[in-house]
């Protein structure tokens, strides 16, 4: 009868809103068979799930739906392109570019090279020039493509010395036809 | 109903792990806002709480294949949500530290819904300023097991496993936290009208 009359202090409530199960048995069977505590449980609970409804109603929606899988992968994708595309044409930059010593040797040794590979062409080019048919033809011919006569160049292209000038007239008159 | 909820959530999880995008969409879904929620109860911001989210999921898609229990699917992904917070609030911290944060308090201030009536903006912010009060003036462990419980909804197991503690330490915290939310009558008072 007694057992009946002493209800759930404020320690024993909380515990049975807590988890009922870890209450003592007495305290237990006192709640089950209470309908004062009951409703103190009850109450108690009702404003503990009150919050759960208040923070949920008061709290604002996200503005824009979750993004499927795919589109999720494909945003994060695309600017990850990007970037690796950038860092690509970044570092193509740097390596064109590069003030660093080692590459400075590297590029000089490059210029020696085409410097040398320069001259080598020249030469080339004046053998070329010199020599237009191989020695085989230039024999035949009977004669070499290097070198021409001082009287053939003389008539050909006449010094100046034995150039005579008429008065009065810059026009240059050939000796050659003076004589003939 | 909550047993067959549990269910599908595990069949999705258990074919979202093995590449099922379908399944994985499904999942994105069904806890798209209870995370947007308890990122949001614990950030005040919109949008910290909406780039949050979105950190979120793509953490769980990432690491979905090395979930082994799909059971604890859920307490797993609130303890990613818990983890990706805790980093957010480091990192503004050290921003804070550097004078480089933009941070503004936003103290629960944008929201939505029946936002032209004055009194019900009130109440809100009201509710929203004895919230923040209450929570802040616990310790971190007890805050954390109140909002876990009573505003996430989760249970004590559910807890227990997303902060790796046992049952009875959270039980002693929630203890102890519900204590004090007793002796608080401003939140007190306001939570007996309800939803208005
Ligand atoms: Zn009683």
């Amino acid at each position: 009868m007694k057992s009946k009359t002493i209800h759930l202090d404020e320690d024993q409530l909380i515990w049975s809103v807590v988890d009922e199960n870890d209450l003592a048995p007495a305290v237990r069977n006192h709640l089950s068979s209470c309908p004062v505590c009951q409703e103190r449980k009850r109450h108690f609970e009702q404003e503990l799930n009150n919050l759960g409804n208040m923070t949920k109603a008061f709290s604002p929606l996200p503005r824009e739906k979750p993004v499927p899988v795919v589109q999720i992968f494909r945003n994060w994708l695309r600017p990850a392109f990007v970037s690796g595309f950038a860092l690509v044409l970044l570092i193509m930059g740097i390596w064109w570019s590069s003030p660093f010593p080692v590459s400075q040797e590297n590029r000089m040794t490059q210029a020696v090279g085409e410097m040398e590979d320069d001259s080598q062409l020249v030469v080339e080019i004046r053998v070329v020039e010199e020599y237009a048919l191989p020695d085989l033809y230039m024999d035949i011919a009977g004669e070499s493509y290097g070198y021409f006569g001082d009287e053939f160049l003389e008539f050909v292209v006449p010094l100046e010395e034995n150039q005579i000038r008429s008065t009065g007239s810059a026009r240059p008159v050939r000796l050659i036809h003076l004589i003939s | 109903m909550a047993d067959s909820k549990y269910q599908q959530v595990s069949e999705l999880v258990d074919k979202a792990r093995h590449g099922n995008r379908n399944s994985t969409d499904q999942l994105v879904m069904l806890f798209h806002e209870d995370i947007f929620r308890m990122v949001y109860y614990r950030t005040r911001s919109r949008m910290d709480a909406e780039d949050l989210t979105q950190e979120i999921f793509m953490q769980m898609i990432k690491s979905l294949p090395g979930l082994k229990k799909t059971s604890r699917f859920k307490s797993w992904l609130f303890r990613i949500a818990l983890n990706r917070i805790k980093d957010f609030y480091r990192k503004k911290s050290i921003l804070n530290f550097f004078g480089t944060s933009t941070e503004v308090d936003e103290s629960y201030q944008e929201i939505s819904q029946n936002d032209d009536d004055p009194i019900d903006k009130l109440m809100r912010k009201e509710f929203w300023e004895q919230f923040r009060q209450f929570t802040e003036g616990l310790p971190r462990w007890e805050r954390e097991v109140f909002i876990l419980r009573f505003a996430d909804h989760l249970g004590i197991r559910e807890i227990a496993e997303t902060l790796k503690k046992n049952e009875s330490t959270v039980k002693t915290h929630l203890y102890r936290a519900l204590k004090k939310f007793r002796q608080t009558p401003g939140l007190h008072d306001l939570l007996k009208g309800g939803v208005p």
